[in-house]
């Protein structure tokens, strides 16, 4: 066990100063708003780009300094023997392609990053409208379709354009429930407190037939999540995300920083209707648009 | 011309039956031949304003007077379009059935009469239903039957 822990050690460590020093945590904020505000209030719509569509002043620090974009990045950890089996199960579209110039040219980055497949080889939940879960819910919003957030004294729920979807915190000082007790949900069970002006939000019983992001990462229904929100600026919003998930991971997983910039109401407006869009995922328009989308080239040379 | 024709029938076929089949609304570089942006003119015959993508079909005729038809997606998103103006009821009249537009048309890297439609424009030079606001850099293949067909170099990941 003592030998365990001390190989552990020895190959977490430096996998966690590698990931560290490979994506920038941190950066200075962009927002020169002096106004005054209140530190404990998230309510607002919030976007990854907040210059692009909503016509905002720029953040550069809202945009995942990495390519590929929109993940949960970070220190990943080593993977469990479980863990790896369901890694290699998942079979994602985005990210370098397999085998690809670029893919070789980036063998510095996680494989996850750079073994991506046609969308008819892919097993990725999302192209077939089954539930994005919550780290992806969170994590794709880098792709820009925005979230609101709406507080109250003993809830905050996250609303998602993309998927149409939404997350409860709940801040009336309840307990977590007892996962086993519990169904999983997609988008788990949360309670936040405040440290500071740093909102903590704890989530369990994650269903695990979701990916922690698009890159097809595993999480059990045994992870917890802790998420980490501040609002340093006026008009920025900040998330940091540890995924402890003991069955896929070796160690405790931390994000990258995820910032998001202030869109005000009427900014976010489409025909004079402000707030955000519904982006649902509908299956029927789903299976029409599908029937657009080509086989895998592979297929055509089995005649 | 039979032989392709079967081709192209079992490949729609084949699409058809593709149980995983998945949109690309992240991975459409995957799917199509991107890197061989091609034009021609058509002729809308439906288009559906859906998520995740808009999606088209469209007739184009070659030199010798064949009539294709092909079905694309198209790249923007409803919400995207419709925050820069282009919203349902709009895009849906400028392309009403029987329009005549220049496409701007990335092939199935599967080949056939599938693809991606990056841009449609009209016959004044319009853009339609587009976030884009400046013409796309293509190859003219107005009239040149199938249009641009990947060859197996194109299907290699680059």
């Amino acid at each position: 066990m003592t030998n365990n822990l001390a190989r552990f050690a020895l190959l977490a460590v430096p996998a966690f100063l590698l990931g560290q020093t490979s994506v920038p945590q941190k950066s200075e904020p962009s927002d020169k708003d002096t106004r005054p505000y209140d530190k404990h209030d998230f309510n607002g719509i919030w976007a990854r780009n907040p210059s692009a569509q909503f016509h905002q002043p720029p953040c550069p620090e809202c945009r995942d300094n990495s390519r590929p974009s929109y993940g949960f990045f970070g220190d990943i950890p080593p993977l469990t023997a479980e863990g790896k089996k369901r890694f290699d199960a998942n079979r994602p579209t985005k990210g370098y392609v397999a085998g690809s110039k670029e893919a070789l040219a980036h063998m510095d980055i996680d494989v996850g990053y750079r073994r991506a497949v046609q969308s008819a080889l892919s097993n990725d939940p999302e192209e077939r409208c089954e539930p994005l879960g919550l780290m992806r819910l969170v994590t794709f919003s880098g792709g820009n379709p925005p979230m609101q957030i709406v507080q109250t004294n003993e809830i905050i729920i996250q609303r998602f354009e993309w998927f149409w979807d939404n997350r409860e915190i709940w801040t009336d000082g309840r307990s977590l429930p007892k996962v086993e007790d519990y169904l999983p949900r997609f988008n788990g069970y949360s309670v936040g407190k405040w440290e500071g002006d740093t909102l903590v939000v704890t989530t369990v019983g994650l269903d695990d037939r979701q990916w922690v992001d698009a890159y097809g990462y595993p999480v059990s229904d045994k992870a917890v999540l802790e998420e980490r929100y501040s609002r340093p600026t006026r008009n920025r919003l900040r998330l940091e995300m540890t995924l402890t998930d003991p069955v896929n991971y070796t160690r405790p997983w931390h994000s990258t920083t995820k910032v998001w910039g202030y869109i005000p109401k009427e900014a976010a407006s489409v025909a004079g209707w402000s707030g955000i869009v519904e982006d649902r995922c509908v299956p029927a328009d789903n299976n029409y648009f599908r029937s657009f989308e080509p086989a895998a080239p592979t297929a055509k040379k089995d005649k | 011309m039979p032989n392709h024709l079967a081709k192209s029938v079992l490949l729609l076929a084949g699409l058809l039956l593709v149980s995983g089949s998945l949109w690309a609304h992240h991975g459409q570089g995957l799917s199509f031949d991107t890197n061989h942006m091609w034009t021609t003119w058509g002729t809308i015959e439906e288009f559906s304003y859906i998520n995740p993508h808009p999606a088209v079909k469209f007739s184009r005729t070659d030199k010798d007077g064949n009539v294709e038809h092909w079905g694309a997606e198209v790249s923007n998103n409803p919400s995207r379009l419709a925050r820069v103006g282009w919203t349902k009821s709009r895009c849906l009249a400028a392309l009403m059935p029987g329009t005549r537009v220049k496409l701007y048309v990335g092939t199935s890297l599967a080949g056939g009469r599938i693809g991606i439609v990056e841009l449609m424009e009209s016959e004044k030079g319009e853009l339609l239903c587009s976030e884009r606001e400046a013409p796309i850099k293509a190859i003219d293949l107005d009239g040149v039957p199938g249009g641009y067909q990947p060859k197996p170099e194109d299907q290699k990941p680059e």
